[in-house]
């Protein structure tokens, strides 16, 4: 049960709480926590919008993840002309665009589409209300920012989902597949996981 | 590690350069240079190919040189210095990542030597930094060939295998899975122990695994030995730690342990034959297919080299409906090349054998992708197309129906032919070869886009590959074929360029050709007259050839060719006759006598048939010929074969003997 929790501590990134985790209760961590807080920057810096720098960071981490990551690289470019539209600096987005995105779509034809609706932002006077305007949403971001995540967990060598969650699904399943066929203590309430017994 | 201040502009790719040359530049400068560099160029394809030209890797690799050898010296720069390492060490490696161009340039400008010297650093990040590019390096063809068999590198090897760190085990595998080719070399590694080193990765991380499964493929491909050794009692489960993986959550793990399975099983008939595990690896891989990444562009060549010359493979394929899968494909519009080819290349397999496949991919339309991909850009592609339809066309039942003798395929095949690839020509050859064995005769369709007058220009092709399977296109499209289509024909070919393919250096070019003579002559007077001209130019090469000749097919095309011409009428036949058994000249020279004491019943068989038209009753001259065959002892030789094993054989022997009885009562 420590495993888990501190497996789902660490691949989330929450360092601190892993530190005082594995001095409580004594479990030792499957990775490194200094790789963590590396990790963490990177993931903070794209949700704060600084994207150059979350590129120079993974760089730092490991320089093959954006060079072996196309669709990675890509959204990470995708997100910097976001946030250059964002600021209304229109004349870089200009040129961002023609030179740094405009490539990706040439190297690879399955990113054109995304790319269109990207470069689509520009067109637009009102770019919270058009069409696309979905891409300025934190969400984006936040998507961005957890495919980074990710990828940097996996060139670690460490499963990109914590294990907890899959479990409790595969509890919920079993638990399903099982009530067509027998009556038993059931755990109805996860957040105490209290088994309470079958009403008679 | 030092922080850069962010910049909203990237500097001028001239610019860095100079930089980076520049003498006056202070060393820092150029640290910050070079990580500007490397973050230009990491994903950036565009950016690397752009930098190259304004040779930005001989100027990295020079600073990574004077780096490397002024921090000998220690002191307090010493983390100064190791950050160029390991900056100028990054960006090599980017360059070479995916990139040949790069790997050339990083190879040329000599960073090989240095990076490997960088392993050995203290500094965990400079090793890893230099592992890592040597690893980039090595997955690339033009990685400089490994030397197995000495002994120094054999332990340099094992010292990567052996390490903590992650990037230089990698490096040791990628090694062993580029450069390990002959059998001397598999047998080296495996003496020196590898095999259990790399089964030991397996239970590593997830790169250490997939780095271990292709070098161990590579170790055990085609190599029994090695391959029993892998599965031997020192390697403990080993073989079934492979088969898990074929399960394994990531892709390319699953991918690349089928690889590993199927190279086993192919190496090593004993291994992996049951049930259980030929179904694993086709659903495993099947489903893999439609993996949108480089995985699924893999897959369909790991799913042939299964399947390929495999009947039982192939239905079990075909039962797990692989060719509905490849057709949704199709439908989807892949614009891929690779994975075009992919699609192609297993459709062909399938064909290969298995009637019920050729009718579902025909069922399905398959054919109306063929078109596009006769066209498309890769050349890769357009043979892969052509050498299905080749396949695909050896239904009989379908060729007949005239499914594949129509403007849609006949077309674009025959503009093939002088495609600039030879290797499609070849192909697009083998195609039209199998599509113009038409028993409709409805060949028309072929003569009219000028696809006779490609084939006789291709059959004097320098190319014997090409000269061969021209002949042969040609000698199908001549079977059961009009006399006006043999006008056509033999119009475009000439007698002279006849002869000269009869006399071809390649026993190969000749056999197709006597074939194609052979089945010009096959049918009416008239085909042999017309074969044949003023001055028997082409009879006269056909029995020089035969004398000449040791190859068996060949003298078995020519005797045939002989016989048709035997059954025509009676300058025919003298004609033949003169060839067969001259008067003049030892017994040697007498061709017929030779061939009928061949072992080979096939030769036999045609010689027997040439006998029996030559002593036809009811031509002026059978009397004669009869006593001339007589005389040189055929009775005998013909009773001696009367009751021969070949039914062939002997039903003909005793046709023979029977119309030479006929006439035998004066001599005995």
């Amino acid at each position: 049960m420590n495993k888990l929790v501190m497996n789902f501590l660490v691949t989330e990134g929450y360092v601190e709480a892993a530190e005082k985790f594995r001095l409580e209760s004594g479990t030792e961590p499957d990775i490194d926590l200094a790789t963590i807080t590396d990790r963490m920057a990177v993931k903070k810096a794209v949700q704060s919008g600084n994207v150059e720098d979350a590129i120079e960071k993974v760089n730092d981490l490991n320089p093959e993840i954006l060079d072996t990551n196309p669709q990675l690289f890509f959204h990470l470019q995708q997100q910097r002309l976001i946030e250059l539209i964002r600021n209304g600096k229109v004349e870089e987005a200009l040129e961002f665009a023609q030179e740094e995105l405009a490539p990706r779509g040439e190297e690879n034809q399955g990113f054109l589409e995304e790319l269109e609706r990207t470069v689509a932002l520009l067109a637009f006077e009102d770019v919270t209300n058009c069409p696309v305007g979905d891409l300025l949403d934190i969400s984006q971001r936040l998507k961005t920012a957890s495919e980074v995540n990710a990828a940097i967990l996996t060139s670690q060598s460490h499963e990109k989902d914590p294990k907890l969650p899959s479990l409790l699904k595969m509890l919920i399943w079993a638990q399903n597949q099982l009530d067509e066929k027998a009556t038993y203590p059931r755990i109805n309430d996860l957040s105490t996981a209290a088994l309470e017994d079958p009403a008679v | 590690m030092p922080t850069s201040a962010t910049s909203n502009h990237p500097s001028r790719p001239e610019d860095l350069i100079g930089r980076l040359n520049s003498a006056h530049t202070p060393y820092e400068a150029k640290l910050k240079a070079l990580r500007d560099l490397k973050n230009q160029i990491i994903g950036n394809r565009t950016k690397k190919l752009a930098f190259l030209k304004l040779g930005a890797v001989p100027s990295v690799v020079s600073i990574l040189s004077s780096a490397a050898a002024a921090q000998g010296g220690g002191g307090d720069n010493r983390e100064f210095y190791e950050s160029v390492l390991i900056q100028s060490a990054a960006v090599i490696g980017s360059f070479a990542c995916g990139l040949d161009a790069g790997v050339k340039a990083v190879l040329d400008a000599g960073a090989f030597p240095l990076l490997l010297s960088l392993i050995s650093h203290l500094n965990e990040k400079v090793a890893d930094a230099g592992a890592r590019s040597l690893k980039l390096i090595y997955q690339s063809k033009r990685a400089p060939k490994y030397e197995f068999l000495q002994e120094k590198n054999m332990e340099f090897l094992l010292s990567l295998l052996n390490s903590k760190n992650e990037n230089v085990t990698g490096l040791g595998a990628n090694i062993i899975t580029h450069s390990c080719q002959t059998t001397a070399e598999q047998q080296a590694l495996s003496e020196a122990g590898v095999i259990k080193r790399l089964v030991g990765l397996l239970g590593g991380s997830i790169n250490q695994k997939d780095a271990s499964l292709e070098s161990l493929a590579a170790m055990v491909k085609e190599n029994p030995e090695v391959s029993a050794k892998f599965m031997g009692p020192e390697n403990g489960r080993a073989l079934n730690v492979v088969i898990e993986l074929m399960k394994d959550k990531h892709p390319r793990t699953r991918l690349l342990a089928c690889m590993c399975l199927i190279s086993i099983r192919n190496t090593s008939t004993s291994y992996l034959q049951d049930s259980g595990i030929k179904n694993s690896l086709v659903s495993v891989l099947l489903e893999l297919l439609d993996d949108p990444g480089p995985v699924g562009d893999e897959a369909p060549f790991v799913l042939s080299s299964l399947i390929t010359e495999k009947e039982d493979m192939q239905k079990i394929a075909f039962n797990a409906n692989l060719i509905e899968k490849l057709c949704e494909h199709l439908n989807a519009g892949s614009y891929q090349a690779k994975r075009l080819q992919g699609i192609f290349l297993l459709l062909g397999d399938l064909c290969s054998k298995l009637e019920c496949c050729r009718d579902r991919v025909l069922d399905l339309q398959v054919l109306n992708f063929v078109t596009e991909a006769l066209a498309h850009d890769s050349a890769e592609v357009r043979t892969a197309a052509c050498n299905f339809l080749k396949n695909v066309s050896r239904s009989v039942k379908n060729l007949s129906a005239g499914q594949f003798m129509n403007e849609a395929v006949a077309v674009p095949l025959v503009r093939l032919l002088c495609d600039s690839s030879s290797s499609v020509q070849i192909a697009a050859l083998g195609a039209i070869s199998n599509i113009v064995v038409d028993f409709m005769a409805h060949k028309s369709v072929l003569v009219q886009c000028g696809g006779v007058k490609q084939l006789v220009q291709l059959s004097k092709s320098m190319e014997s590959a090409i000269r061969v399977n021209a002949v042969w296109a040609l000698r199908n499209l001549t079977f059961l074929v009009s006399y006006r289509c043999k006008e056509e024909i033999l119009l475009e070919l000439t007698s002279a360029t006849l002869i000269s393919l009869i006399n071809d250096p390649e026993p190969s070019v000749q056999g197709q050709a006597l074939a194609l003579v052979r089945n010009l002559v096959d049918g009416t007077l008239n085909s042999i007259n017309y074969v044949f001209g003023e001055d028997g130019a082409v009879l006269h090469a056909i029995a020089r050839q035969l004398r000449s000749t040791s190859k068996v097919e060949v003298q078995i095309q020519g005797m045939y060719t002989l016989s048709n011409v035997a059954s025509g009428n009676e300058l025919h036949k003298e004609a033949v006759m003169n060839q067969l058994l001259p008067q003049a000249g030892n017994d040697a020279e007498k061709t017929l006598v030779k061939f009928l004491q061949s072992t080979d019943s096939r030769l036999c068989t045609a010689t027997l048939w040439a006998l029996i038209n030559l002593t036809f009753p009811g031509s002026p001259g059978t009397c004669r010929r009869v006593t001339e065959l007589r005389n040189a002892g055929i009775i005998t030789q013909l009773k001696n074969m009367i009751n021969d094993h070949c039914l062939d054989v002997k039903l003909r022997a005793r046709m023979a003997l029977g119309q030479l009885m006929i006439f035998g009562d004066s001599s005995s």
